[in-house]
């Protein structure tokens, strides 16, 4: 058996006079505080947005779903390599040499020819390190942020598939 | 302090036994709303007193430090924001320090201002989420929803910034991100002219009200010895009086030239170093953000915003320790490098840890409901306690 002592609190001691007093504080300073919150029942303008009847627009340069503009990928692989969780999967052969000649949008000669451009969303965390070291921005953060889905394969973005590419018109940035 | 108490022991509060019957251990958290994350503390308690309190960790852990031994060095940022996620961009300033003396990068000052903008800008969204979650830890809601509104208008701005709400990956290595622009610059302004009385109002309602001070003067009373055997840093620190601050005893980026006051915990309503001391440093410091805030926009220069950094760094072998001062207290970095493209050790020392690891002197002979006062006024966020 060992005796443990537990530290008191220090309270100044209560008189009848202090007693009073903290009795008519509190009053007076929850009447402020009513002052203060009185003053937003009128005139104030609703600040709550409600989400599914009012949609926010992001600001432009907002982190939201990727999109790759494959048209544009050079297969450089430089995103691949700089995302810090890998979730970026590429696969590309060399283009044969009596294949015509491609050019992407500005400009820079394609090489090689991508047969695989796969991000996994779920696994991705929008920290846009991917898209700062693309040489042909063609890998763009979007605006869109609605895109939840019931399957983790769902979230595996195969941006070589039509319906993906399909999504070009609606959300990417010119 | 001992953890393990017997049913025959005797128990005294003060001068008075209190154990009437046995112990009771009771669990606070993991989901408990006034831990602030996923702590979870286990209480001893004595009807309503509070014998022993240990808190236990370890629900957040992601394992940063060993992880970031096989990151590059640009790749870390993105994971440095996800410790303390309420001021992230402190977060990435202090890691973006470390490496910048370790290259020997020099950094545009358009660049430092931005950064001496955002951080301040930073610990008045941090310091206001305590703000409104200590509100509604005392039964005072109101304050919760004037604090959200103001916090908003600032993640709106990081927004528009960075691109994104609470994990920037905006600071980085050499400089910021993205330039800020001049109708930015006068939202900072318009935000700072009009926040400044508002804070005041929030202060009479919520600081000098006297349920408010009846619940924390007097309260989780910490003293200046204590503070400093345990390493307290940041606003608990000053709460208990002692005048440290790193931005003004150890000044970094663009502190040296910024005129401010350090904020210290009088004891003006109870004891030194009590709840209510730790209150009002922290909106005491807001104000001085808001004062260092009006310096940066009348000194902001023109100019790059990102200084020479070579494509893949390599970081020279040797090591180094930057602390920067956070809202929630000191932060360091110790960087290891055997000169590789990725760091050999990266520890952290977060201040967060070193305040949870003070539950256990604070909590001992309070009630229940004092206990929840006095984890509220240690702020706490577990993303950082545990990486």
């Amino acid at each position: 058996m060992e005796t443990i002592h537990l530290k008191k609190q220090i309270e100044p001691e209560l008189t009848i006079g202090k007693w009073f007093k903290n009795v008519y504080d509190a009053v007076r300073t929850t009447a402020i505080g009513m002052g203060i919150t009185f003053k937003y029942v009128w005139g104030r303008e609703v600040v709550t947005i409600e989400y599914p009847e009012v949609r926010e627009e992001l600001p432009s340069n907002s982190r939201s779903r990727l999109y790759n503009d494959a048209e544009n990928c050079i297969s450089c692989l430089q995103c691949a390599v700089s995302c810090p969780v890998d979730c970026i999967y590429i696969a590309a052969v060399k283009r044969p040499t009596d294949a015509p000649k491609i050019k992407t949008k500005d400009g820079t000669p394609i090489r090689l020819d991508l047969k695989q451009y796969t991000i996994d969303t779920a696994l991705c965390m929008y920290c846009g390190l991917c898209t700062t070291v693309c040489p042909t921005e063609c890998l763009t953060h979007t605006t869109d942020y609605e895109y939840a889905s019931y399957t983790l394969a769902s979230m595996k973005y195969d941006y070589l598939a039509p319906d993906i590419r399909a999504w070009r018109t609606r959300i990417v940035k010119s | 302090m001992s953890t393990h108490h017997e049913p025959e022991d005797k128990i005294m509060l003060g001068d008075q036994e209190i154990l009437k019957s046995d112990l009771l251990t009771l669990n606070m958290g993991p989901q408990h709303p006034a831990t602030h994350g996923v702590l979870r503390v286990e209480i001893k308690t004595d009807s309503e007193i509070v014998v022993d309190a240990i808190p236990h960790l370890g629900y957040l852990h992601r394992c940063f430090e060993k992880h970031a031994e096989n990151l590059d060095y640009r790749g870390i940022i993105p994971f440095v924001d996800r410790m303390d996620y309420l001021a992230a961009m402190s977060m990435e300033w202090g890691y973006a320090l470390t490496m910048e003396k370790m290259l020997g990068t020099e950094v545009p000052k358009r660049a430092e201002y931005i950064r001496v903008l955002v951080a301040e800008l930073q610990r008045i969204a941090s310091h206001l989420v305590y703000f409104g979650t200590y509100g509604i830890d005392m039964g005072a809601f109101t304050t919760f929803l004037y604090c959200f509104q103001d916090r908003e208008e600032i993640l709106r701005l990081f927004e528009e910034l960075s691109g994104a709400r609470m994990l920037y990956n905006y600071i980085w290595i050499g400089g910021v991100w993205n330039d800020i622009n001049d109708d930015q610059l006068t939202r900072v302004k318009n935000f700072v002219d009009r926040f400044e009385p508002e804070l005041l109002k929030y202060h009479s309602l919520v600081g000098q009200n006297k349920i408010f001070i009846e619940r924390t003067a007097h309260v989780g009373v910490l003293s200046k010895e204590q503070c400093l055997d345990f390493g307290a840093t940041g606003p608990i620190l000053r709460g208990s009086g002692v005048e440290w601050d790193l931005r003004k005893n150890r000044p970094y980026g663009m502190y040296e030239k910024i005129d401010f006051d350090v904020v210290v915990g009088k004891g003006e309503k109870g004891t030194v170093g009590d709840c209510w001391d730790r209150y009002y440093v922290r909106i005491f410091e807001m104000f001085e953000s808001i004062k260092i805030i009006r310096q940066v926009l009348d000194g902001i220069e023109e100019g790059p915003v990102m200084g020479k950094v070579p494509k893949i760094i390599k970081v020279p072998a040797g090591e180094i320790y930057m602390r920067t001062e956070c809202p929630r207290g000191e932060l360091g970095y110790h960087l290891i490098s055997d000169g590789g493209k990725t760091p050999y050790r990266l520890k952290v020392k977060s201040s967060c840890f070193t305040h949870v690891s003070m539950l256990p002197i604070i909590a001992p002979g309070q009630m229940v409901a004092d206990l929840v006062a006095s984890i509220g006024s240690i702020d706490i966020v577990l993303g950082e306690v545990d990486r």
